[in-house]
């Protein structure tokens, strides 16, 4: 069997704020059904919210997936973005921090790439959320756009774990 | 920064001028600053908190304590343990619960995990590049690599510090009423213990750096405000002290200070009952309590020789924030090595109705809650006044007294200025509203 190239799954979220839940729901339900071979080559790490340690300790020759529920795009909608497109994303968009004195997605993207000296190689797989209240589940809305979501997040592994796919 | 405009020199005197910066970048949450200038002086100052209220005050009534130490984590992704202990304090307070020293250790030293990760990013990514004349953290890598390495590793120590004892590094899940939900075995805290060592080191190269800054001169005499106790550089307990004399319990906070809400900002602001503004954090501790620092950083900040630029300068509350780092770094490994696991997590406890109150130092300062607690044992209204709040009214005086020595600058580097005064108060305007866009505006 040809070697597949190692890759991580970060899957960001908490489940008890409502939609913020769903990349954490839809990975659950996704890696069971996963081949083998292709689970072999997955290290999945469980990540409430993103910080730039999570990118600089990625191993060089590792793809990296970031699966998030995000706000922006239309509740249960799925986007799947080139980490190394983001920063420039972030800069058009205008977009500010908003919380937890963490640095955005972007930022920390372009910080981790100017501490290893390369960009960090992989994808970014959000669907959009309404609700992220407290001690609820998943919204209808983002429920139905589960199968997706799952389906978007498994290309991405498969494109990135498979040699033949030489895009990472 | 974003969205800065500008009309007119702002030190013509008889022209109309408008200085605008959209956000305040390196700073948590959203807000704007404007200030009103006319014939060259600063008539105005104000911060308006434009994020969004969050109600966190109403989320909590009718919820267990235990349920309410959890909601009140989620206030902040940076000091979710400052509201967990000013919390648990309040509550244990109120229900006579005598914790374990064990489990009193334990709380301070998940707290120096909570400052340890907390100041290491704000000096190192937030306001580093402030004083190294760079835009950001990332430009500051590209020539700094080391200096931002640095910062890393040791806000990763405090992380692995809050993970082993709260459950996960974001919003720690293990605090309870009487103690914690599961106590960590001598054994798991060994690999965070090797990583306070080198957080340790790199923690005093950090005070030697930022002495070493070059910090806008300026000098305003404060009224600082803190927890202060008799052996313990202060977390969790102590009493209320000011610079001049106020020396109040930890539950009376109310006593001398109130919540007033000011047009134009989401977020309340607090005043002395008299109306007088005061500040908080790590500048106010070190000049109130410093007798209480660890020997390692008390004889750091000795071979500064900046006691007194502290107290003094907002712009070097940066050296307070390094002195504070080292300090955390080097208790957390005192209290690591001194570390005996409790027999019981946690004490058992019955709720009583009455007023709950505790104020703890979270890394911007002194953080005050107050429950109304019913019969039930439920809690039937709630307080809850952070130190960006109580801050605000001095982040004003401060721009107020500092902003005319700047307007005759060129534009960005005003705005640059500024900018970095108000990251000294390392304000977290989440936090708040439950707060920034920059404008000077004026006429003659």
């Amino acid at each position: 069997m040809t070697p597949q190239r190692p890759v991580r799954l970060i899957v960001c979220g908490t489940a008890d704020r409502g939609d913020d839940g769903a990349a954490l729901s839809a990975v659950a339900g996704l890696l069971p059904g996963l081949p083998a071979h292709l689970l072999a080559s997955i290290d999945v790490r469980r990540c409430e919210q993103l910080q730039v340690e999570d990118l600089l300790e990625l191993p060089d020759e590792t793809g990296c997936v970031i699966v998030d529920a995000v706000v922006g795009i239309a509740p249960g909608a799925v986007v799947t973005l080139p980490l190394e497109a983001i920063p420039c994303a972030d800069r058009e968009a205008g977009i500010a921090p908003r919380s937890s004195h963490a640095l955005p997605l972007g930022q920390m993207i372009e910080l981790a790439a100017v501490l290893k000296g390369h960009p960090v190689r992989g994808s970014f797989v959000g669907i959009g959320g309404r609700s992220f209240g407290y001690g609820r589940g998943l919204g209808r809305t983002v429920r139905s756009g589960l199968p997706a979501f799952r389906a978007a997040i498994e290309a991405e592994l498969i494109r990135l774990a498979v040699p033949a796919h030489p895009a990472i | 920064m974003h969205g800065t405009t500008h009309v007119d020199a702002p030190g013509a005197p008889g022209i109309e001028h408008d200085f605008n910066v959209g956000y305040i970048t390196r700073v948590e949450g959203e807000g704007s600053l404007r200030l009103r200038v006319r014939d060259g002086a600063v008539v105005e100052a104000r911060l308006s908190i434009f994020e969004a209220p969050r109600y966190f005050e109403q989320l909590v009534v009718g919820r267990t304590p235990d349920e309410v130490i959890d909601i009140v984590s989620r206030i902040c992704g940076i000091c979710p343990i400052a509201y967990q202990m000013s919390a648990v304090h309040a509550f244990e307070h109120l229900f006579g619960v005598e914790i374990d020293p064990q489990v009193r250790a334990l709380r301070r030293l998940l707290y120096c995990g909570e400052w340890i990760q907390s100041h290491a990013l704000h000096i190192y990514l937030l306001h580093a590049p402030d004083f190294l004349g760079y835009p950001s953290a990332i430009a500051m890598a590209a020539d700094h690599r080391e200096i931002v390495e640095r910062g890393l590793a040791i806000k990763k120590a405090g992380n692995e510090l809050i993970k082993v004892l709260g459950g996960r590094s974001i919003h720690p899940i293990s605090v309870r009423v009487g103690g914690f939900s599961k106590v960590p075995k001598p054994a798991a805290l060994e690999e965070v213990r090797r990583s306070l060592d080198a957080a340790v080191e790199a923690s005093l190269e950090t005070v030697r750096m930022v002495a070493a800054f070059d910090a806008p001169e300026y000098r305003r005499e404060a009224h600082l405000v803190a927890l202060a106790h008799p052996t313990e550089y202060p977390y969790n307990d102590g009493r209320i002290v000011s610079s001049d004399g106020l020396d109040l319990a930890v539950d009376r906070w109310d006593d001398a200070f109130e919540e007033v809400h000011v047009e134009g900002t989401n977020a309340l602001q607090a005043r002395t009952h008299e109306g007088g503004v005061y500040l908080l954090g790590p500048a106010a501790r070190i000049a109130l309590t410093a007798g209480t620092l660890h020997p390692l950083a008390a004889e750091a900040l000795a071979r500064t020789g900046m006691a007194d630029a502290i107290r003094t300068n907002i712009y070097w509350s940066i050296l307070a924030r390094a002195v504070e780092l080292l300090h955390a770094c080097a208790e957390a490994r005192d209290l690591i090595d001194g570390y005996r696991r409790p027999d019981v997590p946690k004490v058992p406890w019955s709720a009583r109705p009455g007023r709950a109150a505790w104020a703890t130092e979270a890394p911007r300062g002194l953080l005050f809650h107050r429950y109304g607690v019913d019969e039930r044992g439920f809690v039937a209204d709630a307080q809850i006044v952070p130190p960006t709040s109580q801050n605000q009214a001095a982040i004003e005086a401060d721009l107020t007294a500092f902003a005319p020595s700047v307007l005759d600058l060129p534009r960005e580097v005003a705005t640059v200025r500024l900018e970095q005064l108000i990251r000294s108060y390392d304000p977290c305007i989440s936090c708040a509203t439950h707060f920034l866009d920059v404008r000077i505006e004026g006429s003659s």
